[in-house]
């Protein structure tokens, strides 16, 4: 109404730039201002066995979790003697070491220039400082009440978990502050062992669950998508059975939470993206869509 | 411009005559020093003021006419007189300055004032009195801010006042003859109230200078013989800079030295410092020779030394009960047991080895405390020096398990910090001065989380230790920073600057003060000078000796931040520790 008699007196269109001088006060906008709304440009539409997938990656990572917890129940009770359990280590090290340079035929050791020499060399220092500093280990926090140390090894736990990098891209990710936190509940942990070999031992299954088994996950997942799923699967029923023998209350909870994670949630996501409502228009921020970083070199 | 006349108060009562003094053109001042009686002969009173002048390089002149009538009218005949005397002693301005009616009637005429020869009126005058003797001998200490104006009628600027002082202190010449003298000029001013004293002063003066030179060569002789290649040699100076004694006997060699040098004193605050310096040896001196006689009078050595060792026996057991009871479980803190141990034991055989150490020192410790005693006729703050020096020898082992504590505990918190860097993927960036992220290797990482693992559970029992030993060596650090304080205030307490404070304020001032003794319409201004004395805290900031240099010089915050992170405190600067 009040637009009308400005439009009859003179016949001015309202223009969209503020270096010209316009009879119109500051905040005029025209009819043609919601024209250009827009809705859900950037919406993505997901698949639901592709996210079931990509889920499978948070399994692995609580499977570790729950395996590593088990094995330590194991040895705390004195039913899982240490040097069988270095054996299996040492050989599933071994053969992950060999499928990890078959898998895609040695390229990625190519690419990163790492030679044999230096690996070695990482696995003797694990090696020697574990074995070294597990005495100190083992009477580091003798005076120190068991559940302290088990609330701290949760908390350290937990953060691992949610710092592990799952492939988001997320301010709050960190792979190096989530393996410093595993490697420091392991620590936690194996000084509530009753001998130092004990410790040494668990500290180098620590490394190896956290530290190895992601990077052979990671390349796994990469080149070969279906024995993945299978080595996922695998896994996902060995760390249930292990959680089994131990209390049948905890597996079955820990069956839940794996089931939720890997089907109720993709569902949910994908349900949930039918709500969406982004709206973008001429209000927006400015973006700058050109490459800049050729001027800042 | 308002024309200032100072006239000094122990003239008021001369009698009629000419007034000698100076004109201070800047401040339109003229400063009267003295009168000349009436009969004189005008080519001598010239010479006269040509004689102070050389002596004391101020320019005197005549700057009027002075002219007290005792009876009631005035004399017509000795006011032409006085103004014909105008023509003889040319000066701009020429004052006329009269006294009349017994004193209670003042008058003052400028001729020739102002100088611009359009002015319509005469200018007004201000009579301002001064004791002659108080600003002679006072020295003007001219304050670091503006005087407050609201403080004074109308206080004349910092240079005008210290014109009229310098120009009363350099014409003493002037005061030097006295009533009785019969010369050809006879002059009014202040005279000293007596010379008696004054054979002795000048036998003194004779006395002095063979002495000084005499005392100077002993002490060049000794400097000499401690500047020798001997003493250079290693060990020797680094114990000296650590030994408190040494650096008191330094710096009261410094002191006589400094006194005996065979030069004069240049300016008044240079003689102001050797007399400082003199009187405070004086009592330093006095001190040790009565605590010395204290000391024989009672056999205190005796007991002293008997005391001496079962006390440190004492200390001794008490460290032990102290490191069995931190062997335990201390207050139920969660200590690393293996650790502690090794740390307890490792104390308690330092204090073994102290207390054998000890036991073989007995039989001389009442020699050792019998020189020391006799030290104290060197002065008190050396026998302080020295019985700090002997409370940080009987501590030693304090101060190594603190140095042990302090090592272990600065390790242990460098270490924990960057390795909580580490933990969380950072670094120390030390070109930009700054925490970066960085990507570690495994191996790096593994091994830095597992060290930080350790010593965070390490952590709380060398802090304890830590916290222990830290508070028995500031236990001792107060003791000997109190008796570093008690050496500092007699080192530089300007003892003969308070004490003139005390007994003769105008001797520093800091400024004046005027008071209004009359006001008449048409008479002029008469004001009354009252010299401010300086107030004690500026007497002790300006005349301060220079202290011995051995105080920390730490705030308490940097005290807390070094405590926190294991750096060692010492009660000396380091002055090492500077040049790196």
């Amino acid at each position: 109404m009040c637009d009308q008699p400005v439009r009859n007196t003179n016949e001015v269109r309202w223009q969209k730039v503020l270096y010209k001088r316009q009879p119109f006060p500051d905040n005029y906008v025209d009819q043609r201002f919601l024209e250009e709304l827009r809705k859900n440009i950037y919406a993505r539409k997901y698949q639901y066995w592709a996210v079931v997938f990509e889920s499978s990656v948070v399994i692995q990572q609580l499977c570790s979790v729950c395996v590593f917890v088990v094995i330590w129940w194991y040895m705390d009770e004195g039913l899982l003697a240490p040097l069988w359990l270095f054996g299996t280590g040492l050989a599933s090290s071994l053969i992950g070491y060999i499928l990890f340079d078959f898998i895609d035929g040695g390229k990625g050791r190519k690419k990163s220039g790492r030679t044999r020499w230096a690996d070695l060399k990482s696995a003797l220092v694990f090696i020697t400082f574990t074995y070294g500093f597990s005495p100190v280990l083992k009477t580091l926090t003798e005076s120190v009440s068991t559940d302290t140390i088990y609330a701290m090894s949760v908390f350290m736990l937990l953060g691992h978990l949610i710092f592990f990098d799952y492939g988001a891209n997320a301010a709050i990710v960190s792979s190096t502050l989530s393996l410093n936190m595993a490697i420091f509940a392991s620590v936690c942990l194996a000084s509530r062992l009753p001998r130092s070999l004990h410790a040494f031992i668990m500290v180098t299954f620590a490394i190896q669950i956290f530290a190895l088994w992601p990077m052979l996950q990671k390349k796994l997942k990469a080149c070969t998508p279906r024995s993945y799923v299978g080595v996922t699967l695998l896994f996902a029923f060995s760390a249930l059975g292990g959680l089994l023998s131990i209390s049948g209350v905890g597996a079955v909870l820990f069956a839940l939470l794996l089931v939720s994670v890997s089907f109720l949630c993709p569902f949910y996501l994908i349900r949930l993206q039918l709500f969406k409502e982004n709206i973008h228009g001429p209000w927006d921020e400015a973006e700058i869509k050109e490459d800049l970083s050729r001027f800042l070199s | 411009m308002v024309l200032k006349v100072f006239f000094p108060t122990c003239c008021t009562s001369a009698e009629s005559g000419l007034l000698v003094g100076r004109w201070v053109p800047e401040q339109s001042s003229a400063v009267v020093l003295a009168v000349v009686h009436f009969p004189f002969i005008p080519i001598q009173v010239k010479e006269l003021l040509a004689r102070v002048q050389q002596a004391g390089r101020v320019g005197l002149a005549v700057l009027g006419t002075w002219c007290h009538c005792r009876l009631q009218e005035p004399e017509e005949g000795l006011g032409r007189f006085l103004e014909g005397l105008g023509a003889i002693f040319t000066h701009e301005p020429w004052l006329q300055l009269c006294r009349e009616r017994g004193g209670s009637v003042w008058s003052c005429k400028a001729l020739g004032w102002p100088m611009s020869p359009g002015a319509p009126s005469p200018a007004p005058v201000m009579l301002i009195f001064y004791d002659q003797r108080h600003v002679l001998l006072s020295q003007l200490h001219t304050p670091a801010t503006l005087p407050d104006p609201q403080a004074g009628d109308a206080p004349p600027s910092v240079g005008g006042l210290a014109a009229v002082f310098d120009t009363v202190a350099r014409s003493e010449l002037l005061f030097r003859s006295d009533r009785f003298h019969e010369g050809p000029v006879q002059l009014s001013h202040w005279q000293s109230e007596g010379i008696e004293a004054s054979i002795l002063v000048e036998l003194a003066k004779q006395a002095s200078g063979p002495t000084c030179l005499m005392l100077s060569f002993l002490l060049s002789l000794l400097s000499a013989v401690g500047a020798c290649r001997l003493f250079r040699l290693w060990p020797l100076p680094f114990i000296c800079s650590k030994l408190s004694t040494c650096e008191q006997a330094r710096h009261r060699l410094g002191h006589l030295t400094f006194l005996f040098s065979p030069r004069k004193a240049e300016s008044p605050v240079q003689l102001m410092r050797k007399v400082n310096v003199f009187f405070s040896l004086l009592l330093d001196v006095a001190l040790g020779l009565a605590l010395l006689a204290w000391l024989r009078a009672e056999n205190c050595i005796g007991q002293l030394a008997d005391a001496l060792v079962p006390v440190a026996d004492c200390v001794a057991e008490e460290l032990q009960h102290l490191l069995q009871w931190l062997m335990g479980a201390p207050a139920g803190l969660k200590m690393n047991r293996a650790l502690d141990q090794v740390l307890g034991r490792f104390f308690l055989y330092h204090i073994h080895l102290w207390i054998s150490y000890i036991h073989l020192m007995s039989p001389f410790v009442e020699g050792i405390l019998w020189h020391v005693g006799l030290s104290a006729c060197l002065g008190l703050t050396v026998a302080l020096s020295l019985l700090s020096d002997i409370i940080a020898l009987l501590t030693f082992h304090i101060y190594c398990f603190y140095v042990y504590g302090a090592r272990l505990y600065c390790l242990k918190i460098h270490g924990l910090s960057s390795l909580w860097r580490l933990f969380r993927g950072k670094k120390w960036n030390v070109l930009r001065q700054r925490v970066d992220s960085c990507s570690y290797d495994l191996d790096q990482l593994f091994i830095g989380t597992l060290l930080f693992t350790i010593l965070v559970f390490l952590l709380p029992t060398i802090a304890l230790y830590y916290l222990v030993f830290t508070l028995l060596r500031l236990l001792v650090v107060a003791v000997q920073g109190s008796l570093h304080l008690l050496i500092d205030l007699i080192n530089s307490l300007p003892l003969y600057s308070v004490g003139l404070r005390l007994c003769r304020p105008y001797r520093l001032a800091a400024g004046v003060k005027f008071r209004v003794l009359d006001h008449e319409a048409g008479k002029p201004l008469r004001l009354l000078m009252q010299i401010n004395p300086l107030s004690y805290s500026r007497v002790v900031c300006t005349y301060r000796l220079p202290s011995c240099g051995c105080r920390p010089r730490l705030s308490w915050s940097a005290l807390c931040r070094k405590l926190f992170f294991g750096e060692l405190i010492y009660p000396w600067r380091q002055k090492a520790g500077k040049q790196d």
